[in-house]
């Protein structure tokens, strides 16, 4: 895999409770890349993004740029640069959209760099700036999908994790989102791991990807090898090579 | 928010819709909740000099438990979470006020600051362990500080005066104000009032109101914003206790007596029902919620005299029914359809 590995996780388990749903992950993503993780519902792809940002318990090592993230409280991870868009976009239903997006920025100090980056997000998702004073809850599917990673990157994050973008937007508004997290990761060079069913989105986008079943990676890869594989394509991209 | 229905009254009659749908939209909600506040200032002015002296001190009553709904509303409304024992900081704040009034004569305005103290500093050690309860458990811890509280009143008699309590003197108008007790106790009341709402208005604008705004719509997305539940949510409790604290010893000012009796476990439920009612995480909901909890007892008690529980109980359940975002979310519920019919017209 990369040389300069910028994330490093290993033999990292993770779950909620008594159950365990990660068994002994291992990968590495390197600095500035976008890696997709890819599996079948139930696979612990989610719960990989958890416990990358703190919230399941965990085992094992998770490194971010050589320092140690595992078992850290979630809030103590979003400080050292780890901006989680979780499943269902967490977004805060009664406060407006710029509440939520200076929310975004709770790490950090610094009125005028708040500013500018509420000016960098508008460029990358000018409906929010139209959508300033509404509250969140009044913004369609895909407008609050754009808020939650306008959020996410309000914190200028080193680590972008994306948990299902696409879950129920419509596939023009699905690509769209795709091509602006594209342009988000040339632009700021922000090292971005994005879990997503539509596997060859995900694979457009991405220079590595991984299989995860059963709580374990089966499949590593380049994006085109994977695309390449027999079985991702049987399972996951719908066509035989 | 009345100015159109007064155009259309004036003698340009012709084309009064017109210059009234312009005037309504000049009044943006921002300008028209300063108008509000303008008005509601001018009126609570105004009043002490209109109403026999009883009524005035309800009114500041009425203001005593809108500075204690402050407070609750800054815990329940705005970071969601849950005390059923809200009148124990305010029964401190109120013992502590007349305990430094009592045993060491302190000049009265410095109770204020030193009792609100007091209260946020216990509100801030209760807080601690509530913070790794929520929802029922928390209910339940906070219903018992409520009622541990009138015991160790009546147990330190040395200190709190016992069952019998402490008596006081009142806070003396100054002759150069020409007022009588009951007016001064009236615009004392109002200045803390008005302090307190500026500081709670300020509060919840920051960052920190952020922070606690998105503690209550979504604990594990807040965290993951960099918000350090345990913290936040301590000093919620630990504010919130301490508008209560404030609210009780503006409270000792105006009765001039505390007695463990005046702090029982029905003055908790009753602030919370009070808050609840008046609109949770509203602006007027505390004020709406001090009317409530100030005139429907009493109100009840003309109704029934043998059973104003029962009154004070159905209203709450109906006003619930009505209005489920409180009588605050039911006044702008109100504003608004007559807005929209005025500018129809």
């Amino acid at each position: 895999m990369s040389t300069d590995s910028f994330l490093t996780i290993s033999d990292l388990s993770a779950g909620y409770g008594d159950a365990r749903v990660l068994h002994g992950v291992n990968l590495s993503v390197g600095r500035g890349e976008i890696c997709a993780i890819l599996g079948p519902n139930g696979a612990g792809k989610t719960t990989l993004l958890r416990a990358l940002s703190g919230a399941v318990w965990t085992r094992g090592s998770v490194r971010l740029d050589g320092a140690g993230l595992a078992r850290r409280s979630p809030d103590a991870i979003a400080r050292r640069g780890v901006a989680h868009v979780p499943e269902g976009r967490g977004t805060f239903m009664p406060l407006t959209v710029e509440e939520n997006l200076r929310l975004g920025a709770f790490t950090r100090r610094g009125r005028g760099e708040v500013e500018a980056d509420l000016d960098r997000i508008h460029g990358y998702f000018p409906v929010l700036k139209t959508r300033l004073r509404q509250v969140a809850g009044s913004l369609s599917g895909g407008e609050q999908q754009m808020l939650a990673i306008g959020r996410a990157l309000m914190s200028r994050p080193r680590l972008l994790l994306l948990d299902e973008p696409s879950l129920g937007l419509a596939p023009l508004v699905t690509r769209e989102l795709f091509r602006i997290v594209r342009t988000i990761n040339e632009q700021e060079r922000t090292t971005v791991v994005v879990v997503e069913q539509n596997a060859h989105l995900a694979l457009d986008i991405a220079q590595q990807a991984h299989v995860l079943e059963s709580g374990r990676i089966v499949l590593s890869g380049s994006a085109d090898e994977i695309r390449a594989d027999e079985q991702v394509a049987q399972s996951y991209l719908g066509y035989r090579v | 928010m009345r100015g159109p229905a007064e155009v259309t009254d004036g003698p340009a009659r012709t084309d009064a819709p017109a210059r009234g749908r312009a005037l309504a939209r000049s009044i943006t909600p921002v300008r028209r909740r300063w108008i509000a506040v303008a008005v509601l200032l001018a009126v609570a002015c105004s009043l002490p000099f209109q109403l026999v002296p009883f009524r005035v001190f309800q009114f500041t009553m009425v203001m005593v438990y809108a500075v204690a709904l402050l407070g609750l509303n800054l815990l329940v409304g705005h970071a969601g979470q849950i005390s059923l024992g809200h009148g124990a900081f305010f029964a401190v704040g109120a013992y502590a006020a007349a305990i430094m009034l009592d045993r060491w004569d302190l000049p009265y305005p410095l109770t204020l600051p030193i009792a609100a103290a007091v209260a946020f500093v216990l509100g801030l050690a209760l807080g601690l362990p509530a913070v790794r309860l929520r929802g029922l458990y928390l209910a339940l811890v906070t219903l018992a500080i409520a009622i541990f509280l009138v015991p160790l009143l009546k147990r330190f008699e040395s200190v709190t005066g016992g069952s019998m309590g402490l008596t006081l003197a009142k806070p003396a108008p100054p002759a150069w104000t020409g007022l009588a007790e009951d007016q001064w106790l009236y615009f004392l009341t109002l200045a803390v009032t008005v302090l307190a709402f500026l500081l709670a208005h300020g509060l919840l604008r920051s960052r920190v109101g952020r922070a606690l705004h998105a503690v209550r719509d979504n604990e594990a997305a807040a965290e993951v914003m960099g918000v350090r539940l345990p913290f936040y949510k301590t000093l919620a409790f630990a504010w919130s206790a301490m508008f209560a604290g404030a609210a009780g010893c503006v409270y000792t000012w105006v009765i001039g007596f505390v007695s463990p009796d005046s702090f029982v476990v029905t003055l908790s439920i009753t602030l919370l029902a009070g808050i609840v009612v008046g609109g949770l995480g509203s602006f007027s909901g505390p004020l709406l919620g001090g009317l409530f909890v100030m005139f429907v007892p009493s109100i009840s008690q003309d109704i029934n005299d043998a059973a104003p529980g029962v009154i004070f109980g159905l209203l709450i359940i109906v006003v619930m029914y009505v209005a489920p975002t409180g009588l605050a979310g039911l006044a702008g519920r109100v504003a608004r359809s007559t807005e929209n019919i005025l500018r129809k017209e």
